[in-house]
């Protein structure tokens, strides 16, 4: 879907459409190598979310719409240093989930082209937690 | 550098009082960053994409308590800024309902700054 389409449908009535699938939720992944502030963590986080969201909105609609209905779901996670993106990417791919990574522009604290955070979905849970379960909340 | 100075901006504003821990904040600041994306997207698409284009500037700042982000919510209100109260659903640290973090924007820089400028960054 297009971009224009999907300002459209947001703002189109709504048709009242149940969701299939199970919980939907959103995972960030923080970076824990750069020793972020937490200002950084949260303003990095609120990026990741933003691009993800919009990037589900284009590919899974329906997804879209049932996080949303459902109280936006979003849990945050930490990853050891950027080689674990590298594992969750090739895995999201794989599972064809709607991933954002972003890399700061680095105005503060850290270099700039950081890896600094994941985001994952807004997803189904179960297909999140089959990729991150490992990881421990930040 | 000027370019920059004029880009579109989004403060999310934290209550210092709750003491949350980064990953609660973290995800706070995300839910305020995501609805107010989600309404600008709605009501002003154009600023929307400008906002991105510029890099989706944001920052966090700190409140001391839940009466400081009603008067800055009424601020943004005044200077027709969108805005959002993020409400916990309780799950974890704080009881549902708490109202957390206030989003604003995003919205011209010189505005945002007019608001803000008395707080401290996260």
């Amino acid at each position: 879907m297009g971009f224009r389409s999907f300002i459209h449908r947001l703002t189109a009535p709504r048709i009242n459409i149940t969701p299939v699938f199970g919980s939907v939720k959103l995972v960030c992944i923080v970076n824990q190598s750069l020793k972020m502030g937490k200002g950084k963590i949260a303003a990095q986080v609120g990026h990741a979310s933003v691009e993800s969201f919009l990037r589900t909105g284009s590919t899974h609609p329906h997804l879209l719409d049932a996080w949303l209905a459902s109280g936006q779901k979003k849990i945050c996670l930490k990853a050891k240093d950027e080689d674990v993106f590298e594992t969750l990417i090739t895995q999201a791919k794989r599972d064809n989930i709607p991933f954002h990574l972003i890399r700061d522009a680095g105005h503060t604290q850290i270099p700039s082209g950081s890896k600094t955070v994941l985001a994952l979905g807004p997803y189904g849970e179960e297909e999140l937690d089959s990729i991150t379960g490992e990881l421990k909340l930040l | 550098m000027s370019s920059m100075d004029d880009a579109p901006s989004m403060a999310l504003i934290v209550r210092a009082d709750l003491s949350l821990s980064a990953g609660k904040t973290a995800v706070q600041c995300a839910h305020a960053a995501v609805q107010c994306a989600l309404q600008a997207h709605r009501h002003h698409a154009r600023l929307m994409e400008r906002w991105r284009k510029s890099g989706a500037r944001k920052i966090c700042l700190v409140a001391d308590d839940l009466s400081s982000l009603h008067r800055l919510a009424s601020e943004a209100q005044q200077a027709n800024l969108s805005y959002h109260l993020v409400q916990d659903a309780g799950h974890t640290e704080v009881p549902a309902g708490t109202i957390t973090v206030l989003g604003i924007g995003p919205g011209p820089r010189r505005s945002l700054d007019l608001i803000t400028e008395d707080l401290s960054t996260l």
